[in-house]
Order: C-alpha cells, then structure tokens, then sequence
C-alpha cells in the first residue's frame, strides 16, 4: 500500500446493530369441503400474491413408455379449457397480470400462480378452470409434443443439461425413472395423444391430494369466499396419495466423457445420492455443502476460481429427489459439484477439486467457517423470503417432500445447533473421494488422456 | 389511463429523500419498514460505452477488480464480511453504468456502508497484478461459460455489432473479446479507476429498514472524506439516425440444434414517451403466451419453437428491439420471415386492439411491482433514474407513464420503426446436417431441464448485467 493511494479518512470496521426480529412465516393450514388441503400465509405489503399447487403428479407415476406425460399435461391444463380456448386462456391471464407456470418432477407436479392481490379472484378462477375443466384438444397435445420434440436437441446443445442427463443415467439403474430425463425423449413423447393425458388426469389429478398454498398481502381480501368460489368448485373423487419407492445408485468412481468436439470449456457435474430432509443430518449437511461449494468464497472456488482462475464459478448443492413421510420409508437427495472449467485446465481443475476434497477430509472445516455458514444461511432469511413467492415455494417444497408446515422455520435453530465436527462429518461423508461419478461435457480428443492419466477410475467417452 | 392493478398516483406510498455530500456524491434514501432488510446500491456512471478500440471489457473486468480488496479489506473480505453477516452482493456492468449491491439485515447496513466507502476510496492500494490475472482468466471463463460454449451464446454480441456502427460507443458489449481482456494491464485498470470511480460520478441508494438521519450521519462518515475528481474522458458521439436506413443480415453457419431469425431494430431512447409506446408495440407483438407471434408462429404456423421480441431501453443511444425466433423441424427461415414481416406490417397498419393493450400494460404493470417488491429492486430503480435521468423520483411514476400510452402513440412508433429497413436480421442455419433433424427421429438420449440446480447455491459473483433479454 502506498499512501498515495489512500487520500480519505480511515474508520475501524463497523459492529453490528440490534438484530431485528424476524421468523420464517407460520401458514395457516385449512381446507376446503371438496377435500382440497389449503396453506394461507399473510405477508403484509406484498402485491403480488403467489399461489402453487402442489399436485400428487410424480414422474413414477408415468405409465410404463410414456415418460413426459406429466409435463405435457401438466402444461397442457392453460392450453384450452371448457370456457376458453388456448389463446383466449392466456389472454385473460396476462389481461390480469399474471404469470402462470408448470412443471413436474419426482416429487410431484406443480402448477405456480403469480397475479397482483386486485386481480386474484380473477386469476384464481382461470387457475381453477385449468385444474377442473381442462379441455385437452387433439390438436393442442399434438402441438405441446411437438414443440417438445423441437426442444429436445436444443436443451442436449446445453452443456449443463447434457450433464445432467448423462449423471442420472449413470447413476440410477435403467429400471428406475430416475435414470431417465425428466421430460421424456423423443421416443416417449411421440407416443403422447390426447386421450393418454386425459387417462393421466383422471387418474392423479384430485383435490384430497393436491395442496393449494396462498401468499400475499391478503388485507384487503375475503380469501375464503374466494377459494369457495373458485378451488372449491373443483372436484374429483377421493384417491390416496401415491407411494414412490426408494431408489440405489451407482457409486463406483469413474469417469464419463460426452464428446463435444471443438469445446472451449469443459462442464463438469459430479454427483452421488444422498439423504433428504427428513434425515437428523440434514442441517450438517446444508453447512457442510455450503462450507465445500456454497459461494465464491467456499473451499471449491477459493481454490478453483479466486486461485486459479480456471472457472466463472463452481458449486456443490443437494436436490431432494424422493421423500416419502417417515412412515414411508427414507428418501434420497441428488448431491452435485458442478461448474465449467476451460479445455486445458480440466485435468489441473479435478486435480484441484479432489484435493479440496481430501484436505477437508483430512483436516476438517474450521470453526471460523461454520461459524461464517450459520451466519450466513440464518440471517440472510428475511432477505430470502422478503417476497412472496420465495414463502409460497418453500411452503409448497414443504408439502412435497411430507415435511411439517414448520421444517424452514425450525431448520434455522438447528443450523445454529450444529457443531463444526458434525458439519464435517456430513460433507465428508456425501463426498469420498474415490466413490464419485464425474461428468464431462468436453472435447474428448483434448481431455481423454489428461483424465485417464489423473487415475481417479475408468473413463469412457460417449457421443454428445 | 389503462386499468391498473394497483393505486400509482402518490406512487404507491412509496417517497424516498436526496441528498448530496460535499465531494458530490449524491444520495437516494427510502424507508419500508416491513421487512428488516436494507439494500444498498452504487452506480457508477461508467460503463462499455466508455470503452475505448483495444480495450473493450474493461468496465466489467474492471468491476470483478471492486471484489479483490482495498485499504481495509483483505483479499476476497468483501464477499466474505457481507455473506457473514448474512447478506447478498454482486456488481454488474452494462453499456452505460456499473452497479455494486449488498442486501443486508437492517443491523448490518453500516457495515455495506463501510466497505463500499473503503473500495470507493481506497481501491488502488490492494490493486496488483496477481488479482489482474487471476480475475482475467476468471472473466475469460465467464465469456466462455456463457457466450463461446453455448448454442447462439455469440447472437447478442453479433447482432449489436450489426446494430450499432463500427466505432460507434455501443458497438461492442460489455464482456469484451478475448484478446482485449488479454491485453489489459494493470496501469489500464489505475487509469480507470482514477478516471471514473469518484465519488462525484456516482449515486448511492439506500433502501429499507432504515432510519433516515442516521443512515445519512453514516454515509457523510464513509464516504464524506473521499476527495472528488474529475479525470473522466467525455462520452464519444453515441447519436445516429432514428431509421437504420436500409436493411442489414448476416448469416452464421454454425453447430447449432436449430435454425434461427433474429433481429434488432432500432427503437427511441429510453426516457421518452415513445420508448414506453415502443415497449408496449414489442410486449403485444412478441411477449407472453397471447403475443402476435406467439399466436401466429407458434400455435397457429407452428413453424416456430418460440417466438420472443422484448426491448433493451438505452437512455444514451436509440434502444434496441431483439425479436428471436427459434425454428421448428425443418421450417426454412424465409417461411418465418415472411410471417413475421406480414404480422408487423399488419400491427403498424392497424396497432393494437384495446385488448392486447390492457394486456400489455398489465404484463408491465406486473413486471414493475415485481422489480419494486424487493428492496434491493427500488434501490437499483431509484439509482438508474438518477444516473441516467438526473432524478430518482423518477422511478416511481415510471409505471403511470407507460399506462398512460395511448394505442394510437403504439401505432406511431411500430409504423415509424418496425420497419424492415430499420433492423439489422442475424440468420442460423446449422452446419450439423443438410436438413435439421425430422422431429421424432433425433437422439433418442431426450433431455429434460434439469442442470442440476441444487439450493443453497449462491451468488454467482460479480457478473455481467443481463442486458440481454
């Protein structure tokens, strides 16, 4: 430092306020005569209402040969109902402001509501023509299958999604649903008529096991005469929820490229099966994982980033796949490393990253970084879930994964309670060295070699 | 007036105060109680327009340097006090400003404070070569990340390129080529701080759960000693003509999985009414599920996989309206194209319905009380009103304005400039095979969305403004 280049006043570094009160939203949870369970939350100031439903839709629930059912009926319920056709449907949602969107996954289908509060009666009443009255046209499904076979090449150009589908296909045995895409491949969903995904519908879509979760500044509004007047006009017969069995996976380090010839960058994902939220490790685990590839100052980029230089960003995260109520049995969560390193730097980049791996391994994390995690997840929660829709997400994860009402809230006081040496013991044990498999998304004729001669297991190479 | 969701005169009981210290830099302070959260935001009025030939990325480089330490903060200690105190950050640079942001727990605002008066102030006494490299090949890895390794990842860059003349301040984006970024030197990076980051070519905004007095004995504190300066060079030249004048294509023959139509066409510069009424042409025309071309190309043609056009309002150059078209199975673009040109010459003959109006105001409406329903959203409104309009106050009457757009001023501006010899057309057709391939018969390996996308991942750190759409 030269003196030259400091030319204002210097002040010791601030301390900290009073910390200001603040706890993760308690829903009200209540429900309607037809049976349809309802979470209401109210969040003053916030115009924007959100709204999910949660839908007893999994992927295991496809019938055998016809993976991306779900997805397609799932967006098909805004492609035309009794009352309005496809276009006249999102006419009338943007005429409110509103946004709508679809999808599903293992844990079930979900179909998110986002609408200003003076308009939600309105938006409700779309939603529930969805839900209830959805019309299915032949000639609709024909368009949604086909823009999904268009879109299929175009989402395996993507590096990242081309990983992912290889990791699930490695991981997960060809007999689980897991181990195949998520919305189907062109094969299935060619197969997909109007009359399979009606047949879906009607056998999974009914209000005793889906959820609706409500949240906004909901002052100025009647809710429960406007859910009488719009979800509560749906109605099915009673079925129960379905059961997902448990699922294995692979664990034998190896290494599989898939070929991108003439890539400037190679995308890793490097991924293993882990527990869900319902396991007592859970908040070890989340500080764990933070501590390992978080944030730009985690172990991960600490290294591979801020050291190196090799990469933009590289993350390590959990996804819950299947999570069943405790009665049910045990769930399962994806575990990923994942981050682009250029072409050259991939051999030093994984090098780098088993390191990082067997140094926390042999050393453990330090109490100034656990400390630094719990800070960070605990107090950054107001900043989170300052909206709505962040609340009505977690509220309706809650809901999927059969977690109680108040898992986020209490999630907080036991990040707090966890010790540094459980911590440890939670990412050591999701992450040993010699039992991952890796991804590549690369140029195989550049990267093979470095990689075979690294020795972290067998490495083969499949087309792109 | 359209038919708003929310009552906008009084800007919603939204007011926030200005103020500015004696070395100039000015303040935007608004107080929300309801949640015990603050943002601040600085922008910095610089940005890839002030890039000069041979040294373009600059500015963004130049933003990751913010992130390496200055007098009192050691090595990455920014990132780490601010997520240790349970807050979010990151920087972005775009074509005319850069922005630095922290969301913190109200308790901990004086300590953002602190440490972007201590970068502000002091950067160049922990500035040097090894922060340079390393966060070179850092930005370097970002460009490739999300530009060189992505299908149509260069399409942004190229159809700018197209859009704005050679020489001209806009004619590059803002992450720069390789071999500028290569070339960059240290003395490059103290140039550029010394000219642009003073404290007179800045606006702080505050926003939150904040006391008001306090917050500016805070700010005068930090920031009050930090001597201004001036060593900005002027602006180059960034006016040109309303209409392009003649229509300009290019074709790329590149790997990619589907052909593609993408167009920029050159619209009023934001700040204007006209710009609104350009929004609002664009929002009917290709926003949403119930656009123009929505309905036409893709459910009703069905020779398109999607069909967007959205606008990039800039306040110191004419915006830019960016149509992409993605096509399906093995439609040729001059199908698309000629149902594009039908559907926009249709719409600047006609303009809209009262309808697709209502509709489109509503979509802005929702987007504005979305960016507004976080504090962190407010601070950066409230900061981009002020640098680039000279009033912050500015951001709260944004949304009555563009409700207050009449369908014969949409008309207008689609008329005066969706026309095809005011666009620059950027055409894909992929290498891979003679014919894309026949849907139902491509890879059977499918693929699905998934990039595992985990929680708990954070931010991304200091990245490129999404200036794209």
């Amino acid at each position: 430092m030269t003196d030259a280049d400091v030319t204002m006043d210097l002040h010791p570094m601030p301390a900290a306020g009073q910390v200001r009160d603040w706890a993760f939203p308690a829903p009200e949870r209540g429900g309607l005569p037809t049976g349809l369970p309802v979470l209401r939350c109210e969040r003053p100031g916030q115009q924007l209402v959100a709204v999910e439903i949660c839908l007893d839709a999994a992927l295991d629930a496809e019938p055998d040969g016809l993976d991306g059912i779900a997805t397609i009926m799932v967006r098909a319920l805004a492609q035309g109902t009794a009352r309005h056709s496809a276009e006249e449907f999102a006419a009338e949602l943007e005429r409110c402001g509103a946004t709508l969107q679809a999808s599903a996954d293992f844990l079930g289908a979900r179909v998110s509501l986002e609408v200003p509060s003076s308009r939600l009666h309105r938006a409700l009443g779309l939603l529930t023509e969805a839900l209830a009255e959805p019309a299915f046209a032949a000639t609709e499904i024909e368009r949604l299958v086909r823009n999904r076979l268009d879109a299929i090449p175009i989402e395996l150009a993507n590096p990242g999604q081309r990983a992912a589908i290889q990791l699930a296909h490695e991981l997960f045995p060809e007999s689980a649903r897991m181990s195949r895409p998520r919305q189907g491949t062109a094969e299935t969903v060619s197969r997909i008529d109007a009359a399979a995904v009606r047949a879906f519908y009607e056998a999974h879509l009914r209000p005793v096991t889906a959820t609706a979760v409500v949240v906004g500044d909901l002052s100025e509004i009647d809710l429960d005469a406007m859910l009488s007047d719009t979800l509560g006009r749906w109605a099915a017969e009673s079925g129960a929820p379905a059961l997902v069995p448990p699922v294995t996976a692979r664990d034998d380090g190896r290494v599989v490229i898939v070929d991108r010839p003439g890539a400037v960058q190679t995308q890793m994902l490097i991924g293993r099966l882990g527990p869900d939220r319902h396991d007592p490790v859970w908040p070890a685990l989340v500080l764990g994982t933070y501590c390992l590839g978080g944030t730009l100052t985690s172990r991960l980029d600490r290294v591979l980033r801020e050291e190196k230089g090799y990469t933009y960003g590289v993350r390590a995260g959990t996804q819950v796949l299947h999570s069943p109520a405790p009665d049910d049995g045990i769930g399962e969560a994806l575990l990923a490393i994942s981050g682009s390193v250029d072409t050259a730097a991939t051999r030093p980049a994984l090098d780098d990253l088993r390191t990082v791996i067997r140094t926390l391994a042999a050393d453990g994390l330090t109490d100034a970084e656990r400390d630094m995690a719990v800070q960070n997840l605990v107090l950054v929660a107001p900043l989170r879930y300052e909206t709505a829709a962040p609340v009505a997400d977690t509220l309706a994860d809650q809901v999927e994964q059969h977690l109680p009402d108040d898992f986020q809230a209490q999630l907080y006081g036991r990040l707090g309670e966890t010790s540094t040496a459980e911590a440890t013991a939670a990412v050591v044990t999701a992450w040993p060295e010699d039992r991952m498999i890796t991804i590549l998304v690369g140029d195989a004729a550049q990267i093979r070699g470095p990689v075979e001669d690294l020795g972290i297991g067998p490495v083969s190479v499949v087309a792109a | 007036m359209g038919n708003p969701a929310v009552n906008h005169t009084g800007a919603a009981g939204l007011t926030a105060t200005e103020h500015r210290l004696a070395n100039g830099l000015r303040l935007v302070l608004s107080e929300d109680h309801l949640t015990p959260v603050a943002a601040v935001c600085i922008w910095y009025d610089v940005g890839s327009r002030h890039e000069i030939s041979g040294r373009t990325g600059l500015a963004h480089l130049f933003e990751h340097l913010m992130f390496q330490g200055s007098a009192q903060v050691t090595g990455n200690g920014h990132f780490e006090l601010v997520q240790g105190a349970g807050g979010s950050l990151n920087g972005t640079t775009s074509f005319e400003r850069t922005n630095y942001f922290e969301t913190m727990p109200a308790h901990q605002l004086e300590l953002a404070l602190w440490l972007e008066a201590d970068r502000m102030g002091t950067l160049l006494a922990a500035l040097d070569d090894e922060s340079l490299d390393n966060q070179r090949d850092v930005v370097k890895n970002e460009r490739r990340q999300r530009y060189d390794n992505v299908p149509y990842g260069t399409a942004f860059e190229r159809l700018i390129a197209l859009a704005y003349p050679e020489g001209h301040p806009y004619h590059h984006t803002p992450i720069g080529s390789m071999t500028d970024l290569d070339a960059a030197t240290l003395a490059d990076a103290r140039a550029f701080f010394r000219a642009n980051y003073a404290p007179n070519n800045a606006v702080l905004a505050i926003v939150g759960d904040i006391d008001s007095q306090q917050t500016l004995a805070w700010a005068d504190k930090y920031f009050g000693s930090i001597p201004a300066h001036d060593g900005k060079m002027p602006l180059r030249n960034a006016e040109l003509p309303d209409i392009i004048g003649t229509e300009i294509r290019q074709v790329i023959r590149e790997d990619v999985p589907a052909r593609a139509l993408m167009a920029a066409y050159r619209l009023p510069e934001d700040g204007t009414r006209e710009c609104d009424a350009a929004d609002l042409a664009v929002t009917v025309l290709g926003n949403g599920m119930s656009s123009r071309l929505y309905n036409r190309l893709v459910r009703h043609d069905r020779t398109a996989i999607a069909a967007d056009f959205g606008v990039m309002r800039l306040a110191g150059t004419p915006s830019l309206g960016w149509m992409d078209v993605k096509a399906s199975g093995g439609t040729e673009v001059p199908q698309i194209e000629a149902a594009v040109n039908e559907e926009l010459a249709r719409f600047s003959a006609d303009g809209p319905s009262a309808e697709e109006l209502e509709r489109a105001q509503a979509q802005l409406e929702r987007e504005w009380l979305d960016r507004f329903s976080t504090v962190a959203g407010r601070a950066d409104e409230l900061c981009r009103y002020a640098v680039l309009f000279g009033d912050p106050q500015l951001a709260f009457t944004a949304v009555s304005r563009a409700l207050d757009i009449t369908a014969a001023e949409v008309k207008a501006v689609a008329a005066a400039r969706l026309r095809p010899d005011n666009r620059a057309v950027l055409v894909y057709e992929p290498t891979g095979s003679p014919e894309p391939a026949v849907t139902g018969q491509v890879d059977p390996d499918g693929a699905d969305p998934d990039g595992a996308d985990p929680d708990g991942a954070g931010e991304n750190s200091a990245g490129e403004d999404g200036t794209r759409q």
